[in-house]
């Protein structure tokens, strides 16, 4: 049993406390990814579970075995470092092995399971070289294959794909997934990229400023998310956000109602243009970028706020068209005047 | 605008240019390193060369007289004067005891104050500060300290119980202290070159480590001193040359005794041509000195240029 266990986890260095207070259960198996950005606690956080920062306060279990004070070699959990800290000075095979001298594994056991894992990951042709003569995707594999070597129960993943490019960078997602699939470790996974996190993970947590501020699939964080935060770090381009007062009068006319909603947020990817004077919205094209399969356009509202349209059909409008936009109101979002969503069901009841 | 430029073009155009391209390029490749140069040839090769002449000259500062005597004076260091080889034990034996003590010091304050911590400044400023301190102020001061029994040395050891020698006096224990006191003097310089060393380091290499298991010592021995290296090579042959080209500190605090406990090659190198006089013999030992000194370099690069392979 691996699953994980975080209760009110609390992390100070000095006086500033980076992590507030984090409940969080994670199932055996279960894939997740941590989400935020730059500078919220997420490395922290992941480092408190390896056993490389203390935890200041709180309970931490892995399994039933609560391990505040196990020492992180004990832990049972192997992390990629986002640098992936391979040692230039050992082969690839050495930097594998690594884990397995230090403990004093047999010889011949040791060259099996980095045999076994250097074929997993397709590496044997790669043993006697040292980092400096890979690529960036053959250094994270390594980097991979030296976490699977020492058997762990779950791994850690600290942003692992950052420093590659683009492309390489979805590449190797794939392999990740692939590799949890036929693992089926428990993951725990660090990413400043919400497309990794939708992609890789089964939960995201989203944090900020070293709290959660929502726990959920990736569909439940777009399609339902608690608050602007996570209504706008999650999809891309991000969450458009009205004051409700400035649309109040045009929903009213199709019968919604704000309540006491404060803002409404519209996805670019559900507001359709229509003939100006339909739909909900009215402006004027300001801006259309077109990147081949869409194109973003950016139309000035008659209340003076800017919003961002994905256009996928045909007869895109010119800059300076006066359009109209239209969504269906299943994709409106509505938050009260502290940011928290303001859900349909409830205002229903 | 358009127009002065292609006037401009047009006009440089017309005239032949005095120089080409590539000329003008090496004549101002010439004036950018000219000033290194004439340094060199000036303060460096002329010198040598001078030297190189000298050495092979019996030449007497007081009476002027210079004669040419061909290696005469290589033969009376190497063979006819014994105290040429118990002058160059002396330095070998300053050198193997300096430079294992003040490498292993410099390695250990630097493990002890690589991280941050609260005074880590401090301490860092206390152990280097005597390295910029005035190389005479510190001898002097140590001598006085060294004193046989009032010194403040022996006085602290006879608190302890410890009846401390005529430190300076004795042939033996003169050489150790002053090991020991240029090792406290100098150490501090081989301290910041480990740190900055160690500081390079990424600090998840270590943690990578320890993750999987390693103590602090396998974490030290696997990781830490492999990458020190080439650290540790360019440590050794700058203390091991600094070593051989002692010379105030001796001047200062023994002027090479008791019993030339302490005659260091530099050192005899100093008597022979400012005191003795003897300008074409102390010119053969400077080259000596410099071919020992020359070795070791070539020996540090060719280690170094294994070690990048
Ligand atoms: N060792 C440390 N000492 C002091 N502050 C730290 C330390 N490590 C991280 N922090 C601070 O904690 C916050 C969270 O850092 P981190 O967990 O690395 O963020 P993330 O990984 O989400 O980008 C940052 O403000 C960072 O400056
Ligand atoms: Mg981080």
């Amino acid at each position: 049993m691996t699953s994980l266990r975080l209760q009110n986890l609390k992390k100070r260095f000095g006086s500033t406390e980076v992590i507030r207070g984090v409940d969080l259960a994670i199932e055996d198996g279960e894939f997740v990814v941590f989400v935020g950005p730059s500078g919220c606690g997420k490395s922290t956080l992941l480092r408190m579970i390896s056993g490389l920062e203390d935890i200041t306060e709180g309970e931490l279990y892995i399994g039933d075995r609560l391990i505040n004070d196990v020492q992180a070699a004990q832990r049972g959990v192997a992390m990629v470092f986002q640098s992936y800290a391979l040692y230039p000075h050992l082969t690839v095979k050495q930097n594998m092995g690594f884990g397995l001298k230090v403990r004093k594994v047999p010889a011949e056991e040791a060259e099996r399971r980095v045999m076994e894992a250097a074929a997993s990951l397709k590496l044997e042709a790669l043993l006697h070289r040292y980092p400096r003569e890979l690529s960036g995707g053959q250094r994270q594999r390594v980097a991979i294959g030296r976490a699977i070597v020492g058997h762990p129960q779950v791994f850690l993943f600290d942003e692992p794909l950052s420093n590659l490019d683009a492309e390489l960078r979805v590449h190797m997602r794939a392999e990740i997934a692939a590799l949890h699939k036929k693992l089926g470790n428990t993951m725990v996974y660090v990413t400043h990229d919400q497309i990794e996190a939708m992609t890789l993970a089964d939960k995201i947590v989203v944090l900020r400023d070293g709290v959660i501020e929502q726990v959920g699939t990736p569909r439940e964080l777009y399609e339902r998310p608690d608050n602007l935060f996570v209504a706008q770090f999650i999809g891309s381009p991000r969450m458009n956000v009205l004051l409700a007062a400035s649309v109040e009068r045009q929903l009213a006319t199709r019968g919604l109602k704000i309540g006491s909603a404060h803002g409404i947020g519209m996805r670019p990817e559900h507001l359709s243009v229509v003939d100006a004077g339909a739909g909900i919205l009215r402006g004027t094209v300001m801006i259309s970028e077109y990147t081949g399969a869409a194109t973003l356009l950016h139309i000035e509202l008659e209340s003076g706020e800017t919003v961002l349209v994905i256009h996928n059909g045909q007869n895109t409008p010119r800059i300076d068209d006066a359009i109209g936009l239209a969504i269906d109101p299943e994709n409106l979002h509505f938050f009260d005047g502290k940011g928290e969503a303001i859900r349909p069901l409830q205002r229903a009841a | 605008m358009a127009d002065t430029l292609t006037n401009h073009v047009s006009a440089r155009g017309l005239r032949a240019p005095r120089f080409s391209l590539r000329q003008r390029e090496a004549i101002e490749a010439w004036l950018f390193v000219s000033p290194t140069v004439v340094g060199f040839l000036l303060f460096f090769l002329g010198p040598l060369v001078a030297v190189v002449y000298f050495s092979l000259t019996e030449w007497n500062l007081l009476t002027q007289q210079s004669t040419f005597v061909g290696i005469d004076n290589y033969v009376d260091a190497l063979s006819r004067n014994p105290d040429f080889w118990h002058v160059l034990r002396n330095s070998f034996v300053f050198a193997l005891g300096l430079v294992p003590l003040n490498m292993s010091l410099a390695l250990m304050l630097a493990l002890a104050l690589s991280r941050p911590f609260r005074g880590v400044v401090f301490f860092r400023t206390i152990f280097f500060a005597p390295v910029v301190t005035s190389a005479v102020a510190w001898a002097i001061v140590w001598k006085f300290l060294l004193q046989g029994e009032a010194g403040a040395v022996n006085q602290l050891l006879a608190v302890v119980g410890i009846d401390g020698p005529n430190w300076l006096r004795e042939p033996d224990w003169a050489m150790v202290a002053v090991i020991v006191t240029r090792v406290i003097k100098m150490v501090g310089l081989n301290m910041i070159l480990y740190i900055a060393a160690l500081q390079a380091i990424p600090r998840d290499y270590e943690a990578a480590a320890r993750l999987e298991g390693a103590s602090n010592w396998q974490i030290f021995r696997m990781v830490i001193w492999p990458l020190l290296a080439p650290t540790t090579l360019v440590i050794f042959v700058i203390t091991m040359i600094g070593s051989f080209k002692v010379f105030d500190h001796i001047y200062l605090m023994t002027g090479g005794g008791p019993e030339n406990g302490t005659l260091v090659l530099a050192f005899y190198i100093y008597e022979q041509g400012f005191k003795f006089f003897n300008v074409g013999y102390a010119s053969a030992l400077a080259m000596i000195m410099f071919v020992i000194v020359l070795a070791l370099t070539v020996v540090q690069m060719i280690l170094r240029r294994r070690d990048m392979q």
